[in-house]
């Protein structure tokens, strides 16, 4: 590990079209730099030596939180983890995503790190991803052709590896409006400190079509696997069906089942069956109160 | 290729040549003597290197000095006013919670940040807000000591 | 409680805490010189591999390259032993200095074979990536019993199957074997540690120069200053007097900079350039580079007692991994066997230790130095033996408990113990009784524990270290004090301590002292500040100097004022007369007008006294931990800790309470959240930075109450005792205890992490 950072080329562009020229432009030898917490890191430790830095950082238009008509969110690749996690539009909507913005780091690389780096870093163990994932969000990507959108369930392809082309900007993040009889959660443990790297991370949806019947259950897993995945077999086993303990144990089992981890497997595929459980559980009570006040 | 921008800190305004590739650390550290700005891990875990950006704490080693430019920077060295010690470090040092010093200025200043959000902060909010500050001499107790009684206006009184 | 005293006993505030608040404090890395040359090392990616050829060449070519180390270079350099603890400074112990300032052979991952010196840090850090280097791999070995065994990779020649050190316990007893066979109780566990890294947080850092007068300055954060400038000229072959050594603010260093750091490089680079070089170790650097905790791959200890719970035997075997140089590792398996016994009788004592070289960093001297994994041990045993004879645990350990009058763990009349009173007072502030007796729930995962653990340090290591410690008081004109005498200041409120020793004796105010520190040139000689020593002993020298001044003063006085000087005392900055109140002088004009006196009677009152203390006056603790253990995921919180300490006196309660908070930041860690890991395939260190090994953070800590006992003991200044180690002792066993306490179980291993705790909870 080095204390300091190899010379290159630095190039702050103006606007989202001139870094993607640069981008294009100089292609593989670029890289993006929005918040920089991650990418340092790899520069510090001479993992990547780019010749050229492409500063975002600056550009205004890639920074905002804003909530759409429908209920939803569209976000900014350039928000703070620290922005979406205050910010009382997301906490309202999306309490999960405000929960996984202020798990990551430290209270300092929450002020920098941004939401879109860490899409695009697409590390194995971040908090973000499996909650975007269980929320269904969208990415706006673009390149010099124009813009993709493309759904995050399946843009990282492994670890730090993801369907961005290297001229390719993430420009925008969807997520789309949740109905009203849904609760999302994000849960988590920690390699061993409170303030520490998640070992085992789930990010659940429920969405009841009444007080007992599961209509719809999405799991995201983090930190089990090469990339953040959907516990699709264990979503399966919930869904459409009455919600008991019985069945919330079968779906976390199978969730634990569906994760790969490559280091601490036994504890942490345990871990995965304790969150998931823990989370559909304490889903299923919010939205049970919430619907029998709407009763009275 | 270094380039001259203007680079505000503890309120001065500096012309500065800075290349891209240097560290906002070692700008204030060498370039302008603040040595209060301390390096510690460099991988962004430990808070050493804190210093406030418009207002907000950030690591010093995980940012470029170029995007600092045109923006408020506070290090250690701007928080006393005319000899005059800042309430924090006031009180830091009433309740003993400097030992070997080095955690002390990123420390003072991520919880000059809670302060300035939260006049009025739970303990557990201090602690949060000093999450990202390692201290390994204090055990943090005199600490959080410290930044609430600065919160609260205590000054402690020095018995004998 | 100790007497009312003036000064002694007052929480001040540091003399330089206002300096670090300010970021004014100058650490080694703030330093700077003109010309000044930055030093970077290039260090060996094998655990074990000798370096065929070097090649520099590409190095060289960066324009500001000013000089490049390399093994071949090193001339008539001696090698030299970092942790200095040869002969002299303990007593027929003797270490084979085998460290060169750079080396051929490499003895572990991240052991210096280069070194750059450069015009700035990044083109250090490119020219040291240049050096190309053909290194012949070389078997090796990561723990101590495969490093015993037939075949092993020998890694020093002064080391049979690499056991550097066989160590026996020095004060073995009656007959342990016996004893154990006819006791009605055996216990005996075998515990493993990890390793424990001192995490301070500024990295090793030097800076050196070559003055005009041709003499090697050198900013070194050593804790023992002279011994490093002694070392120093041990290594160059430049004489002492050619070699000064200053001593900037330190940024922790809980024994790490007790041994040679940064220095040996730093030194070599100066020496050759003849320009100032800085080097400052990375994070990665202090990891592998330096000496951390020594871990033991085994501690087997067994007890022996009669049914009412007298403890009757005691007898242990260690097995120590030390890294590839002896160091100072070794004798943490002495202190260990010893100190951990300071607080209990027992007629039948033995043990041993072997201290084997492995292929890893090197291991030395941190906080407790032994003490805290043999306790770890001790602790569970005497918590067992407990619960068997159908005992509270409080109440085995005050059966045992030693009396003052005794002998210490170290051989010499123990001064004084207020182990009894930790005990109550721990008792009564946790809670205890209630606490245990509350029944516990059998539902739900969560299960509350509570546990304690009780320990013996030291304070000072006589009669097996050297105790040697100086100070040199004078006054001044307006009767203000300098005090001159070198502890290492690495923020343990040391020189705050030392002046309310001085100004207590004096009659003046604790900012009336001057502490003047930090130069060899100016201090006399200084063991230095490690086991816990520095207030009793730079204390006692303060203490005994400033007598030898105010006997001048009080003579002066005496004529002054027309009476005898056994009538005069000062208090309140004044010479105040016993018989006639209103007879008194302000000392500072006592002073003034001894210095600006003609008529061959000038003086300026001063006091110097060598000061060795020759007794035992070890410290004492009481420690009571209340945990959570969520049996489903193996986590453990400590929502609540009390750690009750006997260290004498305490000059002042805020800067002991601050040892003990942040013993127990250390102690959590040791416990369960710090995981020194070395790839067993490899040789290589994981676990280099932050990321990756786990210090407790503010979230982590514990709500925490510190009570301190405050009984004199007889031989320390105004009765204090030390305080630097016990912080941290007692704190993995109580936790262990409290956690048997919630489900049952012990974990013999550290850290305790969730994987063991589950292990242990589910048989299958």
């Amino acid at each position: 590990m080095f204390r300091l950072l190899r010379p290159f080329e630095f190039h702050e562009p103006d606007s989202v079209e001139e870094a993607v020229e640069l981008l294009s432009r100089y292609n593989t030898g670029a890289v993006v730099f929005a918040g920089g917490t991650d990418l340092l890191i790899s520069m510090k430790k001479r993992e990547i030596h780019p010749e050229h830095v492409v500063s975002i950082g600056r550009l205004a238009e890639l920074n905002y939180i804003d909530g759409t008509a429908d209920g939803g969110l569209r976000m900014g690749p350039l928000a703070t983890h620290a922005a979406i996690a205050d910010s009382p539009l997301v906490q309202e909507r999306f309490p999960m995503l405000a929960t996984a913005c202020n798990k990551v780091g430290t209270p300092q690389v929450r002020n920098m790190g941004t939401i879109g780096g860490n899409v695009c870093k697409a590390g194995p163990s971040q908090d973000t991803p499996p909650v975007l994932a269980a929320l269904e969000a969208r990415l706006r990507l673009l390149g010099p052709h124009g813009e993709r959108v493309v759904p995050l369930d399946g843009f990282c392809t492994g670890p730090f590896c993801t369907i961005l082309e290297p001229n390719e900007l993430v420009v925008d993040i969807q997520v789309p409006p949740l109905p009203p009889e849904s609760a999302g959660c994000y849960k988590w443990c920690t390699k061993i400190t409170e303030v520490d790297e998640t070992l085992a991370g789930a990010g659940v949806v429920l969405i009841c079509e009444d007080a007992h019947t599961c209509g719809d259950l999405r799991i995201g897993l983090g930190s089990v696997a090469p990339m953040a995945i959907r516990a699709r077999a264990a979503e399966e086993a919930l869904r459409g069906k009455t919600i008991d303990a019985a069945r919330i144990a079968e779906a976390a089992s199978t969730a634990s089942m569906e994760a790969e981890p490559r280091s601490r497997a036994g504890y942490r595929r345990h871990m995965i069956r304790v969150l998931v459980r823990d989370a559909i559980t304490e889903l299923h009570r919010d939205i049970v109160s919430r619907l029998e006040g709407k009763k009275r | 290729m270094k380039t001259i921008a203007r680079y505000v800190v503890n309120g001065e305004p500096y012309e500065l040549a800075v290349e891209p590739f240097q560290l906002l650390i070692e700008v204030l550290r060498e370039q302008l003597g603040l040595t209060g700005t301390k390096h510690s891990c460099g991988v962004g875990n430990c808070g050493a290197c804190t210093v406030l950006v418009d207002g907000k704490p950030v690591l010093s080693c995980m940012t470029l000095a170029v995007t600092a430019r045109d923006k408020q920077i506070t290090t250690i060295e701007g928080l006393a006013r005319g000899g005059e010690l800042h309430p924090l470090q006031k009180a830091f040092v009433e309740y003993g919670a400097i030992q070997c010093g080095y955690c002390t200025p990123g420390m003072i200043l991520s919880a000059e940040a809670l302060l300035e959000k939260f006049p009025d902060p739970s303990e557990e909010q201090v602690r949060e807000a000093v999450s990202g500050n390692i201290c390994r001499c204090t055990g943090y107790v005199k600490i959080v000591e410290a930044v609430l009684a600065a919160a609260r206006g205590n000054e402690r009184s020095l018995d004998r | 409680m100790s007497e009312d005293y003036h000064v002694v006993g007052t929480r001040i505030v540091q003399p330089d805490a206002a300096a670090k608040a300010t970021g004014q404090a100058r650490f080694a890395g703030d330093i700077h010189l003109p010309g000044m040359l930055t030093a970077k090392v290039l260090r060996s990616p094998y655990p074990h591999a000798e370096v065929v050829s070097m090649d520099t060449s590409r190095a060289k070519e960066i324009p500001g390259v000013a000089y490049i180390l390399t093994p071949w270079e090193l001339g008539d350099w001696n090698t030299f032993d970092r942790g200095m603890k040869d002969m002299p400074l303990v007593e027929g112990y003797r270490v084979p200095p085998e460290e060169g300032v750079v080396n051929r052979r490499a003895r572990h991952f991240g052991d210096p074979v280069a070194a750059v010196a450069a015009t700035d840090e990044r083109t250090a850090e490119e020219a040291v990536s240049l050096i190309d280097v053909d290194y012949r791999e070389l078997p090796f070995v990561t723990d101590a019993a495969e490093s015993m065994r037939a075949g092993a990779p020998g890694i020093s020649p002064h080391a049979e199957r690499n056991i550097a050190k066989h160590l026996t316990y020095p004060f073995p007893e009656g007959d342990v074997e016996k004893a154990l066979a006819e006791a009605d109780l055996v216990v005996e566990g075998s515990f493993r540690s990890g390793k424990q890294e001192h995490c301070t947080q500024e990295t090793a850092a030097c800076v050196a120069f070559v003055d005009a007068g041709g003499r090697l300055n050198v900013w070194s954060q050593c804790q023992l200053a002279h011994l490093a400038r002694r070392e120093l000229s041990h290594i160059f072959k430049i004489p002492v007097r050619k070699i000064k050594l200053m001593t900037p603010f330190v940024g922790g260093s809980f024994g790490q900079r007790g041994a040679l750091c940064a220095e040996p490089i730093a030194a070599a680079l100066a020496l050759r350039t003849k320009r100032p070089v800085k080097l400052v170790f990375s994070r990665e650097e202090n990891f592998v580079g330096l000496e951390s905790r020594t871990g033991f791959d085994d501690i087997t200890i067994s007890l022996g007692f009669k049914k009412d719970g007298t403890l009757t035997a005691f007898k242990t075997n260690m097995l120590g991994r030390l890294g590839g140089y002896m160091g100072c590792g070794p004798m943490a398996s002495v202190i260990g066997m010893t100190l951990s016994m300071g607080h209990y009788r027992c007629p039948n004592r033995a043990g041993s230790a072997d201290m084997v070289l492995t292929n890893t960093p090197p291991s030395g001297a941190m906080r407790g130095f032994g003490n805290e994994f043999m306790t770890f041990g001790m602790e569970q045993l005497m918590d067992e033996a407990a619960e068997k004879l159908g005992m509270d645990p409080v109440d085995i350990r005050l059966k045992n408990a030693k009396k003052a009058g005794d002998t210490a763990a170290l051989g010499l009349k123990l001064e004084s113990t207020y182990f009894e009173d930790c005990l109550r007072v721990g008792v009564e502030k946790f809670g205890w009784k209630e606490k245990r007796e509350t029944p516990r729930s059998e539902e739900g995962k969560i299960k509350r524990g509570y546990g304690m653990a009780t320990m013996s340090h030291c304070t000072g290591a006589a009669p097996l270290y050297l105790e040697h410690s100086n100070a040199l008081v004078k006054f001044n004109e307006d009767g203000s004090v300098d005090l001159t005498v070198h502890p290492a200041p690495v923020g343990q409120h040391i020189w705050g301590a030392l002046s309310q020793i001085c100004a207590e004796e004096l009659g003046i105010e604790a900012e009336d002292v001057h502490i003047v520190t930090g130069d060899t040139d100016v201090t006399l000689f200084e063991y230095g500040s490690d086991a816990s020593r520095s207030t009793y002993a730079v204390g006692g020298a303060t203490l005994r100097a400033a007598r030898q001044a105010k006997e001048q003063l009080l003579a002066r006085a005496a004529g002054m004022l027309g009476v005898p000087a056994g009538d005069l005392y000062l208090r309140d900055r004044t010479v105040f007369s016993r018989t006639n109140p209103d007879r008194s002088l302000s000392i500072a004009r006592v002073c003034y007008e001894a210095i600006y006196s003609f008529g061959g009677k000038a003086e300026n009152f001063s006091g110097k006294q060598s000061f060795e203390p020759v007794w035992n006056s070890p410290n004492y603790g009481a420690y009571f931990a209340e945990v959570e253990v969520n049996t489903e995921t193996g986590r453990v919180t400590v929502p609540r800790f009390v750690t009750v300490i006997d260290c004498g006196t305490a000059v002042n309660p805020m800067a002991v309470e601050g040892q003990l908070e942040g013993g127990l930041q250390q102690g959590i860690g040791l416990a369960l959240t710090e995981n020194y890991v070395i790839n067993r395939e490899t040789g290589v260190v994981e676990t280099t930075n932050y990321d990756s090994y786990k210090v407790p953070t503010a979230p982590d800590m514990p709500a925490s109450e510190v009570y301190i006992v405050n009984k004199p003991d007889p031989k320390g200044p105004f009765g204090a005792k030390g305080v630097g180690e016990p912080g941290m002792v007692g704190i993995a066993p109580a936790i262990a205890n409290a956690i048997h306490n919630a489900v049952g179980v012990r974990v013999r291993e550290l850290p305790i992490t969730p994987e063991r705790l589950l292990g242990a909870l589910i048989p299958s």
